[in-house]
């Protein structure tokens, strides 16, 4: 499926105005996108490291992926919602950027990961789970969100 | 005095080979920068969960003491990563970056962050038996929290901003913004 059609509208959108007028509204929508990547990434490595059995490990690990599931979703809509704003500034741009797409799929596989096999995975009693299969949760949340990151931060050298 | 010598500093700075080999290599500014920005997520998305344990919004179970010391650590090694590459990226363009007022924002709100870290937790000790288990923290807890929280948003926000030019010195700027941002040559222009 070409997305081209999307992009060719996002450059042309209300947004897109904005955030090519006025440098400040973007710089402070791009603070927001960081704040909002480091509370995912907070939220991530907190559960995750309780599934590796490295951080919180007298803490209940079904209390833990509770508590920063909800964070998580927090965290992600401020990212999704700043970064599409940040992406109508540069719409085209992006189109071609092979980076971008890298972090497009990754965020894809990340959000398809957290909400189809890691949250109905973990919503059975851990104990009851093969602590092998925990642990491979915990490593593939984390490469795919740090591959999420980088390719984010690589767009900008690419 | 205090601009002419910070300019001194920098300019000695960038009179090192190893200032300008990473400032001008082709992927190793890109990496140590890279780096810094990710290490946002271990310290400052630990700093996060700790702030908000505080403000009772998080882990309300769990006293907060326990996630205070449990994630004290990595966030730590985070910083400490953090800082190493700060300076690294400082290094490479240290003329530049003695003369941006978002850099200079960000130092003082560094020094602002610590400050706050430090009687943070000096409150923390002195009460713990009082309000460990409490879901929510006493008023003056929460209060500390939030300033971290927004004093940490303020560092990173200023150092996002220093890439942007729309204050650097070769701009025309009113005199308290030159002297604010140390451009002191500008400053020289003015008075003469």
């Amino acid at each position: 499926m070409d997305l081209y059609p999307f992009f060719d509208w996002l450059d042309t959108s209300i947004l897109a105005d904005i955030a090519k007028a006025y440098g400040g509204v973007f710089a402070v929508v791009q603070m927001f996108h960081l704040l909002g990547m480091s509370m995912l990434g907070g939220m991530v490595l907190v559960g995750d490291l309780r599934l590796l059995n490295i951080l919180l490990k007298d803490v209940p690990s079904e209390q833990v992926i509770e508590n920063t599931q909800k964070w998580f979703n927090v965290a992600l809509a401020i990212v999704m919602t700043s970064g599409i704003f940040m992406s109508s500034a540069v719409a085209m741009k992006l189109y071609y950027n092979e980076m971008f797409w890298a972090k497009m799929t990754s965020l894809g596989l990340g959000i398809t990961f957290v909400y189809v096999i890691r949250r109905p995975l973990l919503k059975f009693k851990h104990d009851t789970l093969n602590p092998w299969t925990l642990k491979l949760i915990a490593a593939t949340s984390i490469s795919i969100w740090f591959t999420v990151a980088a390719a984010g931060r690589w767009i900008g050298f690419s | 005095m205090l601009n002419e010598l910070l300019l001194t500093f920098a300019q000695w700075l960038d009179t090192h080979q190893w200032s300008t080999d990473i400032h001008e290599s082709i992927y190793m500014y890109s990496w140590i920068e890279a780096t810094h920005v990710l290490t946002l997520m271990i310290f400052l998305g630990m700093l996060c969960v700790i702030d908000l344990r505080m403000l009772g919004v998080i882990f309300p179970n769990v006293p907060a003491s326990k996630i205070a010391q449990r994630l004290d650590k990595p966030m730590m090694i985070g910083f400490v990563v953090m800082l190493i590459t700060g300076f690294l990226l400082f290094y490479a363009i240290p003329v530049r970056s003695t003369q941006s007022i978002w850099f200079r924002i960000k130092v003082v709100l560094l020094i602002f962050a610590g400050i706050n870290a430090f009687m943070f937790r000096a409150k923390m000790q002195a009460s713990r038996g009082t309000w460990d288990l409490d879901p929510v923290p006493p008023k003056r807890i929460r209060i500390g929290a939030a300033a971290s929280l927004l004093l940490w948003s303020g560092v990173v926000i200023t150092g996002r901003t220093i890439a942007y030019d729309w204050f650097d010195c070769h701009k025309q700027l009113p005199y308290f913004m030159y002297w604010a941002a140390g451009c002191v040559d500008e400053m020289a222009a003015i008075e003469h």
